[in-house]
């Protein structure tokens, strides 16, 4: 009967999964602790990005509320005397 | 050799023996004897990114060529808070507070140094809503005892602009904010955050609840809110009204501008208001929406539906006629047209022209009590459904009692009251060929995917045949064109209809103020292809006895900027018209 024998050790074996496994573990936090401040960083991002839409909007809005509360004759402008109605026109000269 | 390989198997299967058992033990601890521990760190871990900063989706307006703007948003910048352990200067601390919190809520002095002498707590926030610019300062100082941190607030970038449409969140009886009123407390479950959406620990989720990442049912919840709300009609309107109840005195006044097709509410206002952003010294009662909530005795804008319902059941016809006594008796109470003459035989279209009541009480009495009921419960008898909260009832116990009065005097609007979201509703099925649509302010909501949910509001309830609007709707149109001003108003290439109501108002013992009046109007163009309907009213003005004083300015105001705002095109008119501006 011929004797069993490995090509390798079985300690090396374990060793050498154990290695690996260390190495994974390792990397897997380096991972999750990259997205975690990425995650952070681009939240708090968007957060601000969207308060300085909200000051534009706000500032827009305010603009509209003036532009329509201003008082035209006020600032020097006349009521038309006549309006005139007319169809619209043929905006090229080819149709 | 084979005794060696066996002792070695051995030894290895021992060792693994041991470190299972070794784990075993460890798993023991970890999960039975101190599992309530590591529990809890680990929720602490997994929720830390996102707590105690507020989040909640945003409500949109949207403007005509489809852009969203902001209506309520989130505003970010920092809260300064204070450990009185460690906090050693506290003038020199308030000063800095106080001078970074320029515009902000931040404690008083002596309430700042009382809180400073707290020295059993270790945090007390003291200044609020910092700016960016103003906290990073702050934090630069690195005063001892001095935190600032991060914050997050409800923001209105419109202030005041449809502000009690929009609504607020408070606190209310919880710990949590949530929205109170408006569509702030009626889209709660669609803009409310559980905190953890953009600091979602993907492989904590990855792990421990594999199906929730892939289908998360509140991803199908949670979202930004879309309505049908363009801000600068929003904004004419909201100035017209303000205009108008100043110069009245009035008590108060509202409107609604909403496709009558499809029951989305381009602008829905009234004044006074109040701004979501400075709520310190806002009257209780002005919180909630008096256009949904409130009740009111219309007045003669009643009037085209007691006609148009005349029609559709065949009682009459535009050439059906009457002799208008000027004033009538029924059950011991006399109803009169508004200057009490009486016009002899006329036709139909001259109750909507010269608003008259006895021609309207004649068309109820031609109806009969049950079909005026049917027609009149099918119009106000139910809510509009409008997505705002506490929507009022209409009064209708008129319609329930024998006595003819109470149908000839709802025939022009008195006697029964509805909300003005009910008034336009039903007058909306006028310019919708007899079906009245689902009134509405939300007409989607985006989810947190980007993807948009939209609402069905697609639902219309028959009321009038599109000939007997079609009639009622040219009476209301000659209105526009002969009377509105003496016929000024008339706009050559545009038809508009139109009618005015003035209300006398309940004087609380059962009858009715003499000199006191509710001012009503409706008008919806172009007529008989209608993009908008209007609905406008004034509470008591002042000085001033009819609708057609007080609120033919701002409804023209509004019909001219509808038509530049949205180039409604001509729908008459000959090749050229002029009108005297």
């Amino acid at each position: 009967m011929p004797s069993l024998r490995l090509p390798f050790s079985i300690s090396s074996l374990c060793a050498s999964a154990v290695a690996v496994l260390l190495v994974a573990y390792i990397g897997v936090i380096a991972v999750v602790m990259t997205y975690a401040a990425l995650t952070v960083e681009f939240s708090q991002s968007v957060r601000n990005d969207e308060a300085a839409v909200a000051a534009l909007e706000s500032a827009y809005l305010a603009d509209v509320a003036r532009l329509t509360s201003t008082d035209y004759a006020a600032v020097g402008y006349a009521k038309p005397r006549a309006t005139t109605f007319i169809r619209a026109q043929s905006s090229t000269a080819l149709r | 050799m084979r005794a060696q390989f066996r002792s070695r198997i051995r030894a290895i299967l021992l060792f693994v023996v041991l470190v299972a058992v070794l784990i075993l033990v460890r798993l023991y601890f970890v999960q039975i004897v101190d599992g309530d521990d590591y529990a809890l760190k680990a929720d602490r871990q997994f929720s830390s990114g996102g707590s105690g900063l507020f989040d909640r989706g945003a409500i949109d307006f949207t403007r005509k060529d489809g852009t969203p703007i902001h209506a309520a948003t989130l505003a970010t910048g920092f809260l300064a808070a204070i450990n009185p352990q460690i906090l050693t200067d506290p003038e020199t601390a308030y000063r800095a507070i106080r001078a970074a919190a320029s515009s902000s809520p931040v404690l008083s002095r002596d309430a700042f140094l009382a809180a400073a002498e707290k020295k059993a707590q270790v945090y007390i926030e003291v200044a609020h809503r910092l700016s960016d610019e103003h906290g990073k300062a702050l934090a630069a100082q690195n005063i001892p005892g001095v935190q600032v941190l991060r914050e997050r607030w409800r923001y209105y970038p419109g202030a005041s602009l449809a502000a009690q449409t929009i609504g607020i969140v408070s606190y209310g009886s919880g710990d949590v904010l949530v929205g109170q009123t408006g569509l702030e407390a009626a889209y709660d479950g669609a803009l409310s955050r559980s905190g953890d959406a953009l600091y979602k620990n993907f492989f904590a989720e990855l792990f421990s609840n594999v199906g929730n990442l892939l289908v998360d049912a509140k991803d199908a919840r949670e979202g930004d809110v879309v309505t049908t709300i363009e801000p600068e009609v929003q904004t004419r309107l909201e100035n017209d009204l303000a205009k108008l109840t100043k110069r009245y005195a009035s008590k108060e006044s509202g409107g609604i501008i909403m496709d009558p097709a499809t029951g989305a509410i381009l602008a829905l206002a009234s004044y006074p208001s109040y701004d979501g952003n400075n709520r310190q010294d806002v009257a209780p009662s002005l919180l909630g929406n008096p256009l949904v909530e409130h009740v009111h005795e219309f007045g003669s804008i009643m009037k085209p539906l007691t006609m148009a319902a005349g029609l559709d059941a065949g009682v009459i016809t535009p050439e059906t006629t009457y002799n208008d006594t000027g004033c009538i008796t029924v059950n011991t109470a006399r109803i009169c047209n508004w200057d009490g003459k009486p016009r002899g035989v006329i036709a139909m279209p001259e109750i909507l022209l010269q608003s008259l009541n006895v021609g309207a009480s004649w068309i109820a009495t031609k109806l009969g009590q049950d079909a005026f009921r049917e027609y009149f419960t099918a119009l106000f008898g139910t809510k509009t459904g409008i997505d705002l909260p506490n929507e009022g009832r209409s009064l209708l116990s008129n319609l329930s009692k024998p006595q003819q009065v109470g149908y000839d005097t709802a025939a022009f609007g008195q006697g029964i009251a509805m909300t003005p979201m009910q008034m336009v509703r039903a007058l909306g099925a006028l310019a919708n060929g007899g079906m009245m649509a689902e009134p509405h302010l939300v007409r989607a909501v985006r989810l947190n995917s980007g993807i948009e949910r939209s609402i069905d509001w697609s639902r219309t309830t028959p009321v009038f045949s599109a000939a007997a609007v079609r009639e009622t709707a040219t009476m209301m149109t000659a209105l526009m064109d002969q009377k509105l001003e003496g016929g000024k108003a008339m706009i050559p290439t545009m038809s508009v209809a139109v009618k005015t109501g003035t209300a006398q108002l309940t004087d609380g013992r059962g009858g009715y103020h003499t000199d006191r009046f509710f001012h009503s109007f409706v008008g919806f163009f172009p007529s008989y292809s209608p993009r908008f309907v209007i609905l406008l009213y004034t509470n008591d003005p002042q000085g001033v006895e009819y609708a057609s004083e007080t609120l033919d300015t701002t409804f023209l105001d509004l019909v001219h900027f509808l038509i530049d705002y949205y180039q409604v095109p001509p729908d008459r008119g000959l090749a050229t018209s002029t009108s005297s501006g």
